[in-house]
């Protein structure tokens, strides 16, 4: 118990604020003047920023057309998975009334599709999707091998279902002409899962790159032969295939298909006038009891067009507000009785 | 038995045993603490051979053989057996646990068995090695048996089971290893702690294994190291060597074969002993002697009791000689005054009684703890329930979709059981992970902090307090009953002389005039002395037994002589009689030498008939120079009374002067004598050897045998020693009561002493009534107990303004199983509760009832091996690390170096403690709570599918890094207030006393407040990403995304809830919360940019990027953490506004800017402070006094110092007969200002600005109304109560019949201030009650006012009267017949039971609005 003496002598110096508890100590205090100004300035701030951004999602325009019900019979063609061979098109046209200005950008919208169920999102191979070692297939359960046992490249449940419509947009410039919407197919994937996260195995050849595995059981054709035109746009570094890759967090979400090429008539946007999407029709959706829709918006700052941000600030200002008007009124009623409320 | 022991200490020790003897009673042992043998003796099986072993067979053949397929454990049955067997692991572990933490190496000691040991035949002498291991872990049993001991906690043994379940393929969402991780870098974390720990004691093992020695081998000295020492060798031992082993000595350089031991290692006492070899060994000095020596000692197994030893010498050719601890050296005792030793060795190693005391005391848990398993349970319910919830939606959600979608490929089902599995470890970090590292790392600091306070230093001997655990460190904010010893404790434990009474003479100077320094001073004695007074011879006598009568052992240093003695009584005595011309010079074994007026007198010493706290005495029989045998005996009052022989003279005054010894509270011994005839002897001393080689109960027939020949004593007088109280005890008393702390002093001591004791510590005050039980047996116990508790009635069971003061003798009684519970109740409703004359067992086993019965924490402290029961029984024990020696210091749990350091450690740190480890426990729960809930919300949107949403090392991580530190700043910085307020006002201790901020409910309000947080930092970014694009370039996102959104909102909330918890922010936690969340987004921004280069988190490649530049991800960073808290801080702002607590009021006022003292700085000041601060305290009024069931009176002498107590200040209103008001100056309401008053008092008395002016508060003419009204009641009071003075008629005529539960205090206002004297002080802010009450103590006890003199007044005058009247007291100048107050106070009680209701006088006051 007796500590000795040099012991004793070697403490003496240290015997700091901190080792007596005495460090100097900022007292979270709550008083009134510091509560409601505070709730003030965090309500007005909430307010004005709802403000801004209700105005600036108010800017967007945005139209969505639900493809489902409307391409019926391709709808039902798909439900029977033997006709799989079977094109099916559907063309659906409509108006728009104003113009879409600066860039506008094409969407498919899926409804009741889970890509975020657990075993989906197991289901992929990351490092045959890196490039490095293409018959890599070790999550890909329960699609990681063909029938004749050659691994699947891409492997996986994902890249399996990926979505395979194809969507063109004609302008309707009068009756008879046609235009079609130039539209860019590239720089719709993350910069990153482009160049980092997807690259193609290093061959001269890419189809030479990938031989020795089979396709997805569900694809027309094999991965090399995704986007022919453009070598940049093929195999895994393919932007549809890389954007579906991207699991959704939502049972209904949209994906980036297509940017407006502003060339031409385009240059400002999308002109207003009547316009019809044709679509090719692959994908199915009513096994699962899903739909899909087909999205054109244009973008502000802040991004999209909801309003859900825009309320939250609103709603939360105008409580917050509420709330130090009334947490005021109580004080001041309190203080004349001289019992404080809030300290 | 044995010389040196602390002999006659004398009654004043009471019931301390001798300190070195002290022993585990075995009835205690058997009943205080059934856990130590008895699990023990289970222990065994249960590790060998029961469920442990089943489930590691189990575990064997499942586990390590684990399935790596993936169709097995595809199977349907496979998850839920796995489950099964992990809860059965889980179950058996925490079992085996509960058995581990008791102490393993308590020997049973009633088994006495006989080792034998050859001497010079070291073959057949194979007992344990003399090397000591003190470590936990070897080098190569650390592995095993410190993951033994991780996973034998409930929670590590859970993260196992998740850890393991995880290597199930496909079951686990978040990767095989993410509870691993974080599990392995808690275990290391703590494993490099136990190492550290474990290195320290294995190299102070070394130190001690590789100490020479020397020892005979082969016929020859040779010097070995301690641990080759083994049993039946001898080994020679220098002076101030340490001994290697127990031994039995031999011989010594000494004449007879003496030798000095220190036995400070073992029990701390410093003065030396006297050992001495038998004489039939005593000349065996050389090798060649020692080698032929043959022959054997047969002796008890090893034990721990350190004065016991039982062992027989047989010699070749001799007749067996008996060994007794007289002959015995101890391991770890050092060897003083004495050349060289030689010994036999008996006992090795661990097998020494020093090691053999060296076991642990019993690991204590505190409350805090319980309740946190109990919620961590609860959490796991939770866990349970989620899963369930989970497992039914994705059973609903199958359902729904009929069957599995096209794009999940073939269709597989998994059973109920696997799902289960899935998402359990899903949310199993509902169960904080780190929570138990992290509060072993802040309670680990909290010590630190207690041993570092400067406050708690004591310069005196330079001693820090310790925190010897820190598994209680707020538990000591918790404290609800505080058991404290007397001597020592509240005393400092330094005697000093200052009064006798020889023949019938007190000598000594008046209480006022004694200045504390000084010692027995007064010249009349010498005088007497020198003048041939007719006492002369009696005094003499008396300072020759003072020189004689007892085992002090004189130094000398050059003409210096110091004593040492095992009682300071003793030494204290000796010195006074050295004072007196007396000196004792020298002890030989046989003889003692005093120098009497510079005459030497040799006086043979035949018999010590030793002190134990059974005989209350001890003796010595001399013969005298003149050749004369006599029996000089000091003892206890009562025990020497009893054999005062009829010749005896100076009975009645020494009786007077005993009892004014008392009151002053010092501590009394009586001193007879005996001569004793020549035969008378022989025959004793036949007896005696018969007795001392008794077998059975030798002890017991000791005793017998002194009992026959200390009879017909004549005495001689009596000594008064007084015993210091420490320094700001009585402050400390004080402060502590305020905290709601009650106070129960056991003692060994008389009840007189122990009362005055607590008087001048102000734990009794003048106008507290007291309840005294004395009896003689269970039936009137039983009586008396129901009696009193049928007068309590309705106030039974709450506090009131009580004492109760209990003798050992009628305690065993009480605590019969039939009376206990009526006792404890009695008991429990009073504020004091004063137990004399209790044995250490007593002392446990009232603890331990206490802490049975009432379920709340108690505190024992104490600092003799008499405490050590209680210490040990307490859920805290505190040791006094004083002049009494180690051994209760080594059985507490902290030690302090005063009684005073007490509120400190209480008040401040056992508050901060407590609020420190709960906030961080509810903290660390809440973060879990609110990150993994989220899964819950996700499983909704994802089809209850198991999926995560966060990357699974970010999960993991959470606890690890991102979050760690704010827990830590929470559980070691936090401060509810400074300590100068908590020291300042007592009553915040009741905050976390009462444990309301820590329960069950608490903790659901805690996870409802996290569930909402969870919800808002779901939903809110959820909706946020959900229809809409957020990304520039119209990119979309995907699911971890979302994810990392949450995540980085969770960790900003998070980290801002535990600022917002933080009361006051220092630098560690500015690092802490802003660092954590920098670190975070530093963390995000690298750990998104790592794949491919290094193959981790490939889904998080470009998040970073992407997120952090995204305007939504900060627009939400703002939103969202503001949507949470600010729902935390409008509550608390309402809930502060509507019921503010006196926290909130302190903090209020030390934050506007009150001055608060520095505490060095106000010291001086804080006595007046002190009195200042009563009239805040919320004193618990409720009082009931019963006419004359209870004494009211105190002391004389103190009547005048219960200056200044708070009493509850009179309520003169008829209205409020039963209400006492409340106290104090500030609050304090008198006569018809109470309606008023009460209103305004309340609040008032707390503003900021109330410390510099109450009347700033208070209407000035109400304040005025206040005072005025005390110091007229005051000064009517005290000549009321006639101390001494002449009796005069009271100016108050008696009413004809007193009324029925009438106001009593109507009847003090009419003192008014007529009365002359101005005997008592202000006292403070105690109001016309506590006149009244004195008024009645003065009736009740002032034996000089003369009974029916016609001043009675009002009921209580009348009973007083009545009382005085009936009692017909003998007059003796003090005014109690005998000093043993048993008598009178039963006679009062006989009154009692006559008294009936209708003498009941009711001052029931209001409760503390404060806390």
């Amino acid at each position: 118990m007796k500590r000795k003496c040099q012991d004793y002598e070697s403490r003496l110096p240290d015997n700091t604020a901190m080792k007596q508890q005495q460090l100097p100590a900022f007292r979270l205090q709550l008083s009134a003047n510091e509560i409601l100004s505070g709730f003030f300035a965090i309500g007005l701030f909430c307010l004005g920023m709802g403000i801004i951004l209700l105005l600036s999602a108010k800017s967007i325009r945005e139209v969505e057309i639900n493809y489902t019900a409307k391409c019926a019979t391709c709808a039902k063609l798909r439900e029977d998975a033997t006709n799989f061979d079977k094109e099916c098109n559907c063309s659906i046209s409509f108006y728009l009334p104003q113009k879409m200005e600066g860039n506008v950008y094409l969407y498919y919208k899926l409804y009741g599709f889970y890509q975020n169920l657990y075993r989906y999102i197991l289901s992929r191979s990351n490092i045959q999707l890196v490039g490095t070692d293409v018959k890599d297939v070790r999550n890909c359960a329960p699609f990681k091998t063909s029938d004749n046992g050659l691994p699947i490249a891409p492997c996986g449940a994902i890249a399996n279902s990926m979505f395979n419509d194809t969507i063109v947009l004609l302008y309707n410039f009068n009756s008879s002409t046609h235009i079609r919407v130039p539209m860019v197919r590239t720089e719709t994937a993350w910069w990153t899962d482009k160049y980092v996260k997807f690259q193609n195995p290093t061959f001269q050849n890419l189809s030479s790159a990938f031989a020795g595995t089979a396709k997805p059981p569900n694809w027309p054709k094999p991965v090399y032969e995704l986007d022919e035109k453009d070598p940049g746009n093929n195999g895994f570094v393919n932007d549809d295939f890389i954007v579906w890759m991207r699991t959704a967090a939502f049972p209904n979400f949209k994906k980036l298909y297509r940017r407006l090429h502003r060339i031409g008539n385009f240059t400002e946007g999308l002109p207003a006038g009547s316009y019809s999407f044709i679509i090719n029709y692959n994908f199915p959706v009513g096994r699962f009891q899903g739909q899909k829709a087909v999205v054109l918006s244009t973008l502000t700052w802040s991004g999209g067009s909801s309003l859900f941000l825009a309320l939250a600030y609103l709603v939360t200002g105008a409580v917050t507000l509420l709330a130090s008007f009334s947490m005021m009124a109580v004080h001041l009623k309190l203080k004349e009785r001289k019992t404080f409320f809030l300290q | 038995m044995e010389k040196n022991e602390r002999p006659a200490a004398g009654e004043s020790r009471g019931a301390a045993q001798p300190r070195g003897s002290w022993r585990w009673p075995k009835k205690l042992s058997s009943h205080l603490r059934p856990e130590a043998p008895l699990k023990l003796s289970r222990l065994s099986p249960v590790i060998k051979s029961k469920p442990v072993a089943l489930m590691f067979q189990v575990l064997n053949k499942y586990v390590l053989t684990a399935p790596t397929s993936t169709d097995l454990c595809m199977s349907h049955y496979e998850p839920t057996l796995w489950f099964l067997w992990t809860c059965l692991l889980l179950w058996g572990l925490s079992e085996v646990e509960e058995k581990m933490g008791w102490r393993q190496s308590l020997q049973g000691a009633d088994v006495p068995m006989a080792r034998t040991i050859y001497l010079n035949e070291p073959l057949r002498n194979t007992f344990c090695k003399n090397s000591i291991s003190t470590a936990k872990y070897s080098m190569w049993s650390f592995l095993p048996r410190y993951l033994y001991l991780q996973f034998s906690k409930t929670a590590n043994a859970f993260f196992l089971f998740i850890t393991i379940l995880q290597q199930i393929p496909e079951v686990s969402p978040t990767g095989k290893y993410t509870t691993l991780v974080p599990l392995l870098v808690i275990l290391v974390i703590s494993g490099v702690k136990e190492i550290v720990e474990d290195y320290k004691r294995h190299m102070a093992d070394k130190l001690v294994n590789s100490k020479n020695t020397i020892v005979l081998r082969q016929n020859a000295w040779q010097v070995i190291p301690w641990k080759e020492v083994n049993v039946g060798d001898i080994v020679k031992a220098t002076n101030g060597q340490f001994l290697p082993a127990d031994m039995v000595l031999i011989s010594s350089s000494e004449p007879q074969a003496t030798c000095f031991v220190a036995t400070s290692n073992l029990d701390g006492e410093t003065n030396l002993k006297i050992r001495q070899a038998l004489s039939e060994t005593a000349t065996m000095k050389t090798e060649k002697q020692l080698s032929s020596l043959s022959g054997k000692i047969k002796c008890e197994e090893p034990n721990f009791h350190f004065n016991s030893f039982m062992g027989t010498l047989y010699l070749k050719e001799k007749s067996p000689i008996s060994i007794g601890p007289d002959q015995v050296l101890l391991r770890g005792t050092q060897l003083k005054n004495t050349e060289w030793i030689l010994g036999v060795v008996v006992y090795t190693g661990f097998e020494t009684k020093f090691m053999q005391n060296a076991v642990k005391s019993p690991l204590k848990r505190s409350k805090v703890e319980k309740v946190t398993n109990m919620q961590i349970l609860v959490l796991f319910l939770l866990l349970l329930v989620m899963s369930l919830v989970s497992c039914v939606g994705a059973i609903y959600w199958k359902d729904r979709y009929r069957a599995e979608p096209w794009y999940l490929g073939k269709k597989d089902y998994h059973s109920f059981g696997f799902d289960l599995l899935v998402f359990i470890i899903l949310y199993h970090n509902l169960i904080p992970i780190s929570l138990l590292v992290t509060l072993e790392i802040v309670k680990y600091i909290q010590a630190l902090f207690i041993n570092w306070d400067e406050d708690m230093h004591f310069k005196g001997n330079n001693v820090y307090a310790m925190a010897r655990t820190s598994n209680l460190n707020e538990e000591l904010g918790q404290v609800e009953y505080l058991f404290s010893d007397k001597t020592g404790t509240l005393t400092c434990n330094i005697m000093t002389f200052k009064k006798c009474s020889i023949a019938g003479i007190m000598y000594g100077q008046s209480p006022c005039f004694i200045s504390d320094a000084y010692e027995f001073n007064d010249p009349a004695l010498l005088q007497n002395f020198k003048n041939d007074h007719p006492t002369k011879e009696y005094i003499k006598e008396f300072l020759t037994l003072l020189c004689v009568c007892h085992t002090v052992v004189p130094e000398r240093e050059g003409n210096n002589i110091s004593y040492q003695a095992s009682s300071p009584d003793e030494a204290a005595l000796v010195k006074g009689a050295k004072k007196l011309g007396f000196v004792f010079t020298a002890r030989m074994p046989n003889s003692v030498t005093i120098e009497a007026m510079g005459e030497e007198l040799t006086f043979e010493i035949l018999n010590v008939l030793e002190f134990s706290s059974n005989r209350k005495r001890m003796s010595i029989i001399v013969r005298t120079p003149e050749g004369q045998l006599r029996l000089y005996c000091k003892g206890a009052d009562s025990v020497i009374y009893e054999r005062l022989s009829e010749k005896s003279l100076f009975v009645e005054e020494t009786l007077v002067h005993l009892e004014n010894f008392a009151r002053e509270g010092l501590r009394t011994l009586c001193v007879a004598y005996i001569d004793l005839t020549e035969i008378e002897y022989k025959q004793w001393l036949v007896m005696y050897k018969k007795a001392s080689r008794a077998v059975r109960d030798r002890i017991q027939s000791l005793e017998d045998c002194y009992d026959s020949i200390e009879k017909k004593f004549l005495l001689l007088g009596a000594t008064a020693i007084e015993d210091r109280l420490q320094a700001r005890v009585p402050e400390t008393i004080t402060s502590l009561l305020k905290a709601n702390i009650k106070i129960w002093v056991l003692t060994g001591d008389k009840q007189e002493t122990a009362i005055n004791i607590a008087y001048s510590c102000k734990l009794l005050s003048g106008q507290m009534p007291r309840i005294q039980l004395n009896t003689n047996s269970l039936e009137a116990t039983q009586q008396v107990i129901n009696q009193n508790c049928q007068d309590l009635g309705a106030l039974l069971g709450k506090e009131n303004d009580l004492a109760l003061i209990i003798d050992g003798k009628t305690l065993k009684h009480a605590l019969h199983v039939e009376v206990r519970k009526c006792f404890l109740n009695l008991a429990l409703s009073c504020r004091t509760v004063l137990c004399c004359r209790l044995s250490p067992l007593q002392k446990a086993e009232i603890v331990d009832v206490v802490k049975k019965q009432v379920k709340a924490i108690t505190l024992a402290i104490g600092d003799g091996a008499n405490d050590v029961g209680m210490i040990q029984t307490a859920h805290v024990g505190v040791g006094i690390s004083g002049n009494e020696g180690m051994l209760a210091t080594n059985n507490s749990d902290y030690a302090i170096a005063q009684f005073s350091y007490l509120e400190k450690l209480l008040l401040v740190h056992g508050a901060w403690n407590y609020f420190r480890v709960t906030k961080c426990i509810l903290y660390c729960f809440y973060k879990n709570v609110v990150l993994y809930i989220i899964e819950l919300w996700f499983a909704i949107v994802n089809g209850f599918s198991g999926q995560i949403i966060f990357e699974r090392w970010c999960i993991s991580l959470y606890n690890v890094i991102f979050t760690s530190l704010p827990p830590f700043t929470l559980g070691i910085f936090e401060r509810c207030c400074s300590q100068e307020s908590l020291l300042r006002y007592p009553q915040l201790y009741r905050i976390s006393q009462t444990g309301d901020i820590f329960n069950i409910k608490v903790l659901w309000i805690q996870c409802i407040n996290a569930v909402v947080h969870s919800f808002i930092l779901f939903w809110l970014p959820a909706k946020m990403l959900e229809h809409d694009v957020v990304l520039q370039s119209g990119y979309t996102t995907d699911y971890l995304f979302l994810g990392n959104f949450v995540y980085t909102y969770v960790v900003v909330t998070v980290c801002l809830k535990a600022g917002l918890e933080t009361m006051s922010w220092n630098k560690f936690t500015h690092l802490a919360i802003w660092g954590s969340i920098m670190i975070w987004l530093g963390f995000f921004a690298v750990y998104s940019s790592l794949w491919p280069t290094i193959p981790v988190a490939p889904e998080m490649t470009g998040q970073g990027n992407m997120a952090l530049v995204c305007p939504h991800f900060w627009l939400g960073f703002f939103i969202v953490p503001i949507v949470c808290l600010i729902q935390n801080v409008a509550w608390k702002s309402i809930r502060n506004t509507c019921h503010r607590t006196l926290l909130e009021e302190v903090r209020e006022m030390e934050s506007s800017g009150v001055q608060v003292l520095r505490r060095d700085s106000s010291q001086r000041s804080k006595v007046e402070e002190v009195n200042l601060q009563r009239s805040v305290s919320p004193r618990p009024c409720q009082v009931v006094f019963r006419n004359n069931s209870v004494d009211l009176g105190a002391p004389r002498r103190l009547f005048a110092q219960v200056a200044g107590d708070p009493g509850c200040s009179g309520n003169l209103g008829a209205r409020s007969v039963r209400r006492c008001a409340r106290c104090g100056a500030g609050r304090g309401r008198a006569g018809r200002s109470s309606a008023r008053s009460e209103s305004a008092g309340v609040r008032v008395g707390w503003s900021p600005g109330w410390f510099t002016e109450s009347r700033r508060v208070l209407p000035v003419r109400e304040a005025n109304a206040t005072s005025e009204g005390r110091k007229q009641a005051f000064r009517g009071a005290p000549e009321v109560q006639a101390r001494g003075a002449p009796r005069q008629p009271h100016p108050v005529p008696a009413p004809e019949k007193p009324p029925k539960f009438a106001a009593p205090w109507t009847l003090f206002t009419n003192l008014g201030p007529s009365s002359p004297t101005g005997l008592v002080r202000d006292a403070g802010p105690a109001g016309p009650r506590t006149a009244g009450e004195q008024v009645l103590g003065g009736r009740l006890r002032g034996a000089e006012t003369e009974v029916g003199a016609g001043v009675c007044t009002g009921v209580c005058a009348a009973r007083a009267c009545e009382f005085a009247r009936e009692e017909k007291r003998p007059e003796t100048p003090s005014g109690i017949a005998c000093p043993r107050t048993q008598g009178w106070v039963s006679r009062s009680r006989a009154r009692l039971f006559r008294g009936g209701p209708s003498s009941r006088l009711f001052c029931a006051g209001t409760r503390s609005w404060a806390c």
